[in-house]
Parts: C-alpha cells; sequence; structure tokens
C-alpha cells in the first residue's frame, strides 16, 4: 500500500519504509527468481567470455518526448554490451533519488523499466534504491550495469578495421539531443523531435550471425554523437575516417533545428544510432539486410577507412570541400574570427 | 696610396644580384678585391684609393640592386691586402644558412623588353627572369638559394644561358632562374577532356577565347589562376557559381598601367605600389570609375575594386594579346587553397576551367597574390593578404634568441612563423584550416621550413582556443618532438604583432586597442573589442566592450541579423520581426535567455549594424557585412559626424547604446552613408577616449577591424598629433599576423601560459 505522495529521506533509511517501498514498486515490478531472493547480490551462470558495462543516467527533463530516464537506463546499457558483440542477458540497477519525487512519476519510470526490460529479453537480477536531499540532486539518477555472454560466431575489435572497410550507420542522427534540448530549452519548433532511445541488441546480434567475422566494429553514437564516435575510432586505429557529409541520414525538422541553434548535428547525442564497419566486399549486402530490421530502416553507408590522414576523421562537405572533424572538447565554441 | 676596407651589408641580399651588382660597381671604381655571402650577409673586401673606396660604398648603399633590401651596412679600414683584380668568391654552405629567403618578384623592365624585342632570343619566352626579377620562394626547395636548390635544376641551361650566367658584364650573371627557349621550360595548352592544342602563339589564342566567353586555369609561377573576360556579365557570373563563391569580390588583371589609368583615378601612391616588385592586388576607389566592367559580378555591392598589372612574362606576354582587363583570381574551389600540380587541377578544375594552360615548371610554396588597400584620404597602405611578393622573409625585425621557435597562428587566417636563427620568417596566407586541403599545406609548409634550415623547433606557439587545428596540431608536434609548448592570448598576440613590427617591447604605458570578429578570451568569452595597457613585457586588459550574447556557435558569424538580435533590446521588436520567422525568434529567444557564452566582439557589433542598416543580413565570405557598410561611405566630413557615445567615459564600452544611436539617425531620416560615417566616427572616438584616461602618447591598433580604411582615416583626421598611432603595415592586420605576434609575445612578454 503506498499512502504518499512524494519519496522522503525516510524512503532510504533502509528501516521498514525502505522495505515498503521496494515490495510496493520494485519487487512487484521486477518478480524474478534471482531477485526474488532479496539478497545484496544475485548469483547467475553465464556461459563463454562475459561482456559487462555500465552507465549512469542523470537526463533532465526525466521525460522527455519518446522516452524517460528509465527507459534510456535500459537501453543504454544494453546498447553498450550490445556494441560489444554480446547478447546482454542481466542488469543491476541502482536509483538515486532526490527527496520529493512524485511516487507517481517513479511508478511511472519503474514500470517503463520493466517494459524495456522485457522488450530487450534481460532481467534485472540486483539493485539498490538510496535517497538524497533535496537539491543534492536532480529528480532522480539511475545506474545500471549490464552483463551478456559474447557471442562466439563474432570478432568484434577495433584490431580488425582494414583500410577500405565501410561505415554503415543504423539510422537517423540527432534526434535524441534535439529532443532534450527542445524541451529543457523551451524551444517551440514547428514539429515535434523525438527521441529516438531504442534497443539495438537484437539488430547486433543478428548481424553476427549473420555476417560473422566480416562485420569488425559496432559503436553507438551517444553522448558527442557521431562525430566523437568516429574521432575515437580513427585515433584508435590511426588510420583516417572519410564520410561524405550528403550520405548523412538526417531528419529534415531536425536539421532545421540544428540550423536555427546553429549545432552541428555530428556532434548531437542520439539513443538509438550506432555504426558498425565492415569488410567493404559484404557492405552492399549488410546495408541491404539491415534495412529490413526495424531498427535499421534508414541504414546507410556514410564512409570509409583510409590510408590518408590517420587518426583524423575528414567529410567531403555539401559543398564539395573537404573538412575536419575535430574531436569534441568541452563545449561548441565559434572559430570564426 | 691604396688601402683596404671590409664592407658587410645584409638584409634581402641573395638571390637579388648583389655579389654581380658589387663586381661591376668595384669594378667601375677601380677597386681590386673580393665580395661572398657569410652569416652576416655579403662581406666586401676593396683595395683602392680611399676617395674610390668611399665613393664605391656611397653608391652600394644609396643605389643598391632594385630588388634588394638593405637592413644595416657598416665599413672599416683593415691592414692592406693585395688582390690581383675584383672576384667573386664561392660561399661555404655554413657562411650562408643565415642570409634570408628571399620572395618572388615582379618581371622587371628590361625582361620585358626582351620578351617584346622580335630580334631578342627570348623574344615571347615567358619565363624570362633575370638577377632582378623572377620567381624565388615558390621554386624553393632547399637553402640557400641557388640554382641546384630549386626546382629551376630540372632544365639544364643550354650554351647560351651558362654564357649568361658566367659573364660578369651579363644582366643575367648568377641569375640562378636563368632560362632560354632552347633549354628552358615549355608550355601545354588543353580544353578540359585533356585533348592538347598547338598553336603559334599561344597567348593569342588565349586572348581569342577569353574574348569568346570562355574561362581559362593559367598556370603561372605561383600557382593557377583562373582567368575571364572581366566585361562579360555571363561569363563572371558563371565562374562564380562554378567556383562557389556568390560574392566575395574578384582582383581584376589590367593588360597596362595605361589603359588602367584610362578607367580609373589613380593617384602616385597607387601607381608606384601596382608597379612594384611585389605587384599586388591594390584596392582601389571605383568614384569616376569610366571603363566596362561588369562590376555588379566582379565586385557586388563595392565602390572599390582590386586591380593588378602583369608580374610574370606570362601574364605580361597575355596582357599583350589583351584590349580588355581580365577576372584573374585564384585556381582553386571556393575556400581551398590555390592549386599547383596539373593532376589536381584537372580533377579539381574541370567543370570550371574550360582550357587549360600548364607548365613543366614545378611550384613548390604556392602562393596566392597578395592584396594591398591605400586609405582614400591619408594614403596609407594596409595588407589585407601577406603572400606572394613578401613571403617568406620579414627583415624588419631583430631577433636575439638562442631558441628555435615555431609559431602555427590562428585558424581562419592561417600563416606560420618560423625562427631557425638569426633570421624571422613569416611564411605566407594559408587559409581557413577547417578545410582538410588548407590543413594539408599548413602541415607541409610547416615540413618544407623544417627541411629547408634542418632545424627542428625547440619551441612551440600556438593560440587559447582549444579546439583551434592549429592549437592541436601544435600539441601533437610538441609531443613527438618533445619540445616546450605555450598558449598565447589571441588579442595579446595581435597587440604584440604591432609592438614587434615598430619595435615598441621596451616602452611604457602604450595603449593597445584589439578589434576583430573572435579570439578565445583569458576568461573563457570571446574577445574581439579589447584595449590593453602594455608595460615594458606586460599587458594589462584595460577596457571592452560590454558583453553581449554569442548564440549559434559558428553561425553567428554568418548571419549578421544573429549579432543584432543578440544586443537588440524590445525596441527592435519589429524589425527583428522582419527579419526572423516566428520559429525561428521563439527558438533564439529561449536559447539568449540561458546562454553563458558571452562576447565583446567588434567584429559582431559591425554585423549588427549592417544588419540594422538593412546592408546585410547574410555574409556569404568573412567580413562582408563589415565591408559593405564601409564601402556605403563615398566620402565622409569629420566636421559634421555625431558620436553615438559621447558621455562615455568608464571601462565597459556600452556596445548597445551604440545600436541604439544608429536606430534613432534610421528613424530622424538620416541617410544610410551619414550613419555608416557616425558609426565609425563613434568608434574612432572611442578610442581616443580610452587614450586620454589612459594617458598614454602611443596607440597600437591590430585585428581585422583595422582593415577598414575609412577608420584608419578617421582615426589619423582626429588625431591632431596628439598620439603616435601604429597600424600594422608589414603584416596584414588580420589573423595572418598571429604567428607573428605570438613569436614577439614569446620573445618579448612575461606571464607565458606553460604547458609540459
Ligand atoms: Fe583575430
Ligand atoms: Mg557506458
Ligand atoms: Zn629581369
Ligand atoms: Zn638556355
Amino acid at each position: 500500500m503506498i499512502d504518499y505522495k512524494t519519496i522522503n529521506l525516510g524512503h532510504g533509511s533502509g528501516g521498514l519504509m525502505t522495505q515498503n517501498l521496494l515490495d510496493a514498486i520494485i519487487f512487484k515490478a521486477f518478480s524474478n527468481p534471482y531477485l526474488d531472493k532479496k539478497h545484496d547480490g544475485a548469483v547467475v551462470k553465464i556461459e563463454g567470455k562475459i561482456a559487462i558495462s555500465t552507465d549512469s543516467f542523470v537526463v533532465s527533463p526525466i521525460f522527455f518526448r519518446g522516452g524517460n530516464i528509465g527507459e534510456l537506463a535500459v537501453n543504454g546499457t544494453v546498447n553498450d554490451v550490445a556494441m560489444c558483440g554480446a547478447q546482454p542477458k542481466y542488469l543491476s540497477l541502482a536509483f538515486i533519488i532526490e527527496e520529493g519525487l512524485l511516487v507517481e512519476d517513479f511508478i511511472k519510470i519503474v514500470n517503463s523499466i520493466k517494459d524495456t526490460a522485457e522488450t530487450c529479453g534481460v532481467q534485472i537480477i540486483t539493485g539498490d534504491t538510496k535517497v538524497v536531499e533535496r537539491g543534492k540532486g536532480d529528480q532522480i539518477f539511475i545506474n545500471t550495469t549490464g552483463f551478456g555472454a559474447v557471442n562466439p560466431k563474432g570478432n568484434i575489435g577495433a584490431k580488425n578495421i582494414k583500410v577500405g572497410d565501410k561505415i554503415i550507420v543504423n539510422g537517423s542522427i540527432a534526434q535524441h539531443g534535439m529532443a532534450i534540448m527542445s524541451q529543457r530549452e523551451g524551444l517551440e519548433f514547428e514539429s515535434t523531435i523525438v527521441s529516438d532511445t531504442t534497443n539495438l541488441n537484437f539488430i547486433a546480434n543478428d548481424l553476427i550471425n549473420e555476417f560473422g567475422h566480416g562485420i569488425h566494429l559496432f559503436r553507438d553514437a551517444t553522448r558527442g554523437g557521431l562525430a566523437s564516435v568516429l574521432t575515437e575510432i580513427a585515433s584508435e586505429i590511426k588510420k583516417g575516417v572519410s564520410i561524405i557529409e550528403t550520405d548523412l541520414p538526417l531528419d529534415r525538422q531536425v536539421a532545421a533545428a540544428c540550423e536555427i541553434l546553429g549545432l552541428d548535428p555530428l556532434y548531437v547525442a542520439n539513443e538509438g544510432v550506432f555504426i558498425t564497419i565492415v569488410d567493404q566486399y559484404i557492405a552492399d549486402e549488410v546495408v541491404k539486410w539491415m534495412q529490413k530490421d526495424s531498427k535499421g530502416k534508414q541504414a546507410v553507408c556514410i564512409g570509409e577507412i583510409t590510408e590518408a590522414h590517420p587518426g583524423k576523421v575528414v567529410m567531403t562537405s555539401t559543398i564539395g570541400g573537404k573538412r575536419i572533424v575535430s574531436p569534441m572538447i568541452g563545449e561548441q565554441l565559434p572559430r570564426i574570427c | 696610396m691604396a688601402k683596404t676596407y671590409k664592407i658587410i651589408v645584409s638584409g634581402q641580399v641573395q638571390g637579388v644580384g648583389f655579389r654581380p651588382y658589387v663586381y661591376s660597381l668595384a669594378k667601375d671604381f677601380s677597386l681590386t678585391g673580393t665580395v661572398s655571402n657569410n652569416e652576416h650577409g655579403v662581406i666586401i673586401y676593396v683595395t683602392g684609393a680611399p676617395k674610390n673606396a668611399e665613393g664605391f660604398y656611397d653608391n652600394l648603399i644609396k643605389n643598391p640592386p632594385p630588388v634588394s633590401k638593405i637592413i644595416s651596412s657598416a665599413i672599416e679600414e683593415v691592414p692592406i691586402q693585395n688582390f690581383n683584380r675584383f672576384q667573386i668568391i664561392p660561399s661555404s654552405k655554413e657562411g650562408q644558412v643565415n642570409l634570408p629567403l628571399t620572395p618572388d618578384f615582379a618581371i622587371c623592365d628590361d625582361c620585358k623588353k626582351d620578351i617584346a624585342d622580335v630580334k631578342n632570343r627570348r623574344y615571347n619566352y615567358a619565363f624570362t627572369t633575370c638577377v632582378n626579377c623572377g620567381p624565388r620562394w615558390s621554386i624553393t626547395k632547399t637553402f640557400p638559394f641557388e640554382r641546384a636548390h630549386t626546382s629551376i635544376a630540372d632544365f639544364p641551361m643550354c650554351e647560351s644561358c651558362n654564357n649568361e650566367y658566367t659573364n660578369p658584364a651579363n644582366r643575367r650573371f648568377h641569375s640562378q632562374t636563368n632560362t632560354c627557349p632552347e633549354c628552358g621550360i615549355s608550355f601545354e595548352f588543353t580544353d578540359n577532356r585533356g585533348n592538347i592544342f598547338k598553336a603559334e602563339n599561344i597567348f593569342k589564342t588565349i586572348a581569342k577565347q577569353l574574348s569568346e566567353g570562355k574561362i581559362i586555369a593559367i598556370k603561372n609561377t605561383s600557382g593557377y589562376l583562373l582567368c575571364c573576360n572581366a566585361e562579360d556579365d555571363g561569363v563572371v557570373k558563371k565562374l562564380r557559381t562554378l567556383k562557389n563563391r556568390p560574392n566575395k569580390p574578384f582582383a581584376v588583371l589590367y593588360p597596362s598601367l595605361e589603359l588602367l589609368q584610362n578607367e580609373a583615378c589613380l593617384n602616385a601612391k597607387a601607381i608606384d605600389v601596382l608597379t612594384s616588385t611585389e605587384r599586388p592586388i591594390t584596392i582601389i576607389s571605383l568614384s569616376n570609375y569610366k571603363g566596362h566592367i561588369a562590376l555588379q559580378e566582379v565586385a557586388p555591392g563595392l565602390n572599390q575594386l582590386g586591380v593588378m598589372l602583369p608580374y610574370t612574362g606570362i601574364l605580361q606576354l597575355l596582357a599583350n594579346q589583351l584590349d580588355v582587363p581580365i577576372v584573374a583570381t585564384s585556381g582553386n574551389i571556393h575556400g581551398s587553397p590555390i592549386l599547383s600540380h596539373k593532376k589536381d587541377v584537372e580533377v579539381k578544375l574541370k567543370s570550371v576551367a574550360d582550357y587549360f594552360l600548364h607548365h613543366n615548371l614545378e611550384i613548390t610554396h604556392p602562393q596566392d597574390d597578395s592584396v594591398l588597400k591605400i586609405s582614400d584620404k591619408y594614403n596609407f597602405e594596409c595588407l589585407f593578404r601577406r603572400s606572394r611578393g613578401y613571403a617568406p622573409n620579414y627583415l624588419n625585425v631583430e631577433v636575439q634568441s638562442n631558441d628555435k621557435i615555431l609559431a602555427l597562428g590562428a585558424d581562419l587566417k592561417n600563416s606560420i612563423a618560423f625562427f631557425p636563427n638569426q633570421h624571422l620568417y613569416v611564411g605566407q596566407y594559408l587559409g581557413n584550416l577547417e578545410n582538410f586541403d588548407v590543413y594539408n599545406r599548413f602541415v607541409e609548409e610547416i615540413k618544407a621550413f623544417i627541411n629547408i634550415f634542418e632545424q627542428k623547433p625547440e619551441v612551440i606557439l600556438v593560440d587559447k582556443h582549444p579546439n583551434y587545428q592549429s592549437t592541436q596540431y601544435g600539441l601533437e608536434l610538441s609531443k613527438k618532438w618533445n619540445t616546450k609548448l605555450y598558449f598565447i592570448q589571441h588579442h595579446k598576440a595581435h597587440l604584440a604583432a604591432v609592438l614587434g613590427e615598430y619595435g615598441l617591447f621596451k616602452d611604457d604605458n602604450v595603449l593597445g586597442v584589439v578589434w576583430d570578429g573572435t579570439g578565445y578570451g583569458d576568461d573563457g568569452a570571446i574577445w574581439g573589442g579589447e584595449f590593453f595597457k602594455y608595460n615594458a613585457g606586460e599587458m594589462e586588459r584595460l577596457a571592452h566592450f560590454e558583453y553581449f550574447d554569442w548564440i549559434s556557435g559558428d553561425k553567428m558569424s554568418k548571419e549578421p541579423r544573429l549579432s543584432l538580435f543578440s544586443l537588440a533590446d524590445e525596441s527592435f521588436h519589429d524589425l527583428l520581426n522582419s527579419k526572423f520567422s516566428r520559429e525561428e525568434l521563439n527558438v533564439l529567444t529561449a536559447i539568449k535567455s540561458k546562454n553563458k557564452l558571452k562576447t565583446s566582439s567588434v567584429g559582431r557589433l559591425f554585423d549588427a549594424v549592417s544588419s540594422v542598416l538593412k546592408i546585410c543580413d547574410f555574409n556569404s565570405f568573412e567580413g562582408e557585412a563589415a565591408m559593405l557598410l564601409e564601402n556605403r561611405i563615398i566620402d565622409y566630413n569629420i566636421g559634421r559626424c555625431v558620436n553615438y557615445c559621447k558621455g562615455f567615459s568608464g571601462k565597459t564600452i556600452p556596445t548597445l547604446l551604440i545600436l541604439k544611436g544608429v536606430q534613432s539617425d534610421i528613424k530622424n531620416g538620416l541617410e544610410t552613408a551619414q550613419i555608416a560615417t557616425n558609426f565609425l566616427f563613434t568608434l574612432a572616438s572611442i578610442i581616443y577616449k580610452v587614450a586620454e584616461n589612459s594617458g598614454s602618447s602611443k596607440i597600437c591598433l591590430s585585428g581585422g577591424v583595422f582593415q577598414n580604411t575609412t577608420l584608419i582615416d578617421m582615426l589619423i583626421e582626429l588625431n591632431d598629433n596628439r598620439y603616435k598611432l601604429y597600424f600594422n603595415r608589414n603584416l596584414t592586420p588580420n589573423d595572418e599576423n598571429m604567428a607573428f605576434g605570438q613569436m614577439m609575445y614569446y620573445l618579448n612578454c612575461e606571464n607565458r601560459t606553460h604547458l609540459q
């Protein structure tokens, strides 16, 4: 029974109030044999190599167009595990709640976590809940850690990338960042932009099953956008990355919003966008295959790995010139004198 | 009684026919002795009557070879030595390594005569040069400047050329670039599919094609030029589209000074510059223009035109066939560096040019044409772009340092500076480093400097802006070579550039005025309207324009209306509604209310004023709005000007107040030209107000804003000899001076931020 409207410090005390909150909301939502034991930890069995990833989610606002912080917390970690070439199976879940969070909102978030976890095929097997004083948090922070077995058919790793490999992206970029920003800053664009948050674990795993060692790398383009992922890869493999601006999938509305704000969509965050770097000979096939999947309808090849300009990402721009895509260092500062 | 004297001459004395000149002068004065190069310059020993030696020295210093530049000279008597004749003696490489590099020189009158003379063996030979003219830096591979160290080495001299080269009486004695039709460089004329055409006189053919509205890419000695008939608006428009250059003015090559003078008013200063050995594009006023150039296409919205005269045998031979001026613009797609290789041009300009004139002389340092403007009233010469004819030597400063220093400049108008030993070099304008091809050239130029002098830098200097490509590359290099790295604030480097040009570092209480578009400030804001107090090695920010919001990233500099939006209060409501959609206004208002990034940029204030005056809301090239604003002013009367900032006396210049002054003059129905004049007058008055308050007697001014020659004229006029004004003169005021400024700051100022 819940007879209070907001969460207060007592709910994080570890006492009866905490138990009450957990029973009424969390255990109710995530009932499974591991969690139901109510231990401080869970013991699971996973065959083979294991991929682990952890992430903390601090998004504001916590409810946004196209999703909420709970959905993000599951997809984000699930995708990070999937990008290692593994199929995520278990998740830990920890909340840091700011005193005053509406119980109603908390329930919505928990339910969303539950639904998303089901969609992803992962179980929440351990967790934690803390409450902090008003002003010491921002409504709710969530940490998740994901575990899963690496698909033995694959061989995912930057070391496999060769000159000539193609870079494929699964869908439109910059949506999540623009959705969050427009809502947070109260920007009234003519049409609403919706976050692209989604799980990528099945499409990634299926790609490995289908193309095996032809898939050399997965990377999701979250914070820092596509530019950050590509610049990281270029400097890691010490080869060049060459992309073509006109090939980037970009929604017209998102492009217009970026244009008004003077933002470069390459640097705007995504939550359902990933790139895969594949052997050049199977690139066309991979694109066609991805386009049949609901998570890859707009899949397109955006560039390739080059011998030229090692460590640098160079974009052939709309007007024909070539531009260096720099790593994002702090904020976007104007350069022009 | 004969005596022996030792004479040392230093400066630009290499590749300029100095030693042959000394040789013949010594003979004229009946002196024996030797001449050679050493690390101090040219060293001469003469033996003869003291009167003759004196006469010789006097003559040498007062009338040196036309393209040489003497910085210092000294004569002293030494113990008597007996020579049996006068001789040029070879110099060792060590002896020469400190002589300055030499820029390209425009074709001289003697060589012009040679190629026009049917009886001369160089008749119609486009690569005719002598000790007084021809390419130098463009073809330099290593040091010192000798034939074997240039790409001319691909063309061994024939017997006739070699006779000239070894005959002391010949103008081509020791001329490193000597070639002729027999042994020299050859052309290849093709269409844009690569079909080769033969012609009796290639330039006659080209002139005909130009008159028929064709676009031709001509390989000059410093890079390709794209040429078309300047009087044909159709073809100029076409070139704009193909080059992706909507509004930026094109330079025009006049076939002769006579034709140019028939069409436009030139004063003596302009004629001097136009016919100098640097021969830059010179921006002249179009008041009283009588010619037929398609001005609306060549220089849209402007009351000025960049013109130049032929500066190579190639352009001279073409000019001889022309009776109209032609557009001659750098061979590139807008924003990329000037092209110099046949294979690049064939790909990149395939759809731009109808025909190509190639030749087989390799260009090692491609350079754009330099650009200079002379102010209308006081004839102040302001460099806009420093490249062919000026780069890479910088002679006017003496540097004392044991460090080998490389300065990487700023990103937008990049140039680099290198101090390998006694001489400081400032390379040519390279362009915007965001463009990958420009970035590559930047990397190549750094490599070239290091190879030429066989010296690795021990100190690297970069801008403080963390996202500049030049800063990033500096970081990379300093790690690779384990050098020291210093970050130098943009506007302080601009100020140091002026202090360095005039050698003012020992002075106290100098006022520095640095106004430009953007630079990364010490407080993380975007500076651009700065006043500094300089006291022997220390720079202190004294005053600045009141901060306003920097919104929309790089877009703010591209859309002057955004600067207006940022500065505007409610009274601009209707005007903003006419410039933005409702959606844009809603979004921008929301952004502005939470924005944290601030700016004091005068460049953006120019943009805002330009937008209020309905002159320009969108820049198609950097500084367009400010240029168009200045061009509205045909003439001004300082007595009729109004200062929008009259009451100001503090340390923060009220930016919005100036904009409101403009607004109220518009409401009062004042004409745009007068309002633009008042705005510049206000800026000039502010400088003097701050100067009064600071008690300085010297004012140094730098930054892109000081390319506004009307503002310079006003400052000179208002000064009334109260202050000494210092503007950049051998360098541009814009970011091209940054590398030099960084170097000067490092060498002379304290408080350097140190990393590693
Ligand atoms: Fe600047
Ligand atoms: Mg993570
Ligand atoms: Zn000559
Ligand atoms: Zn010859």
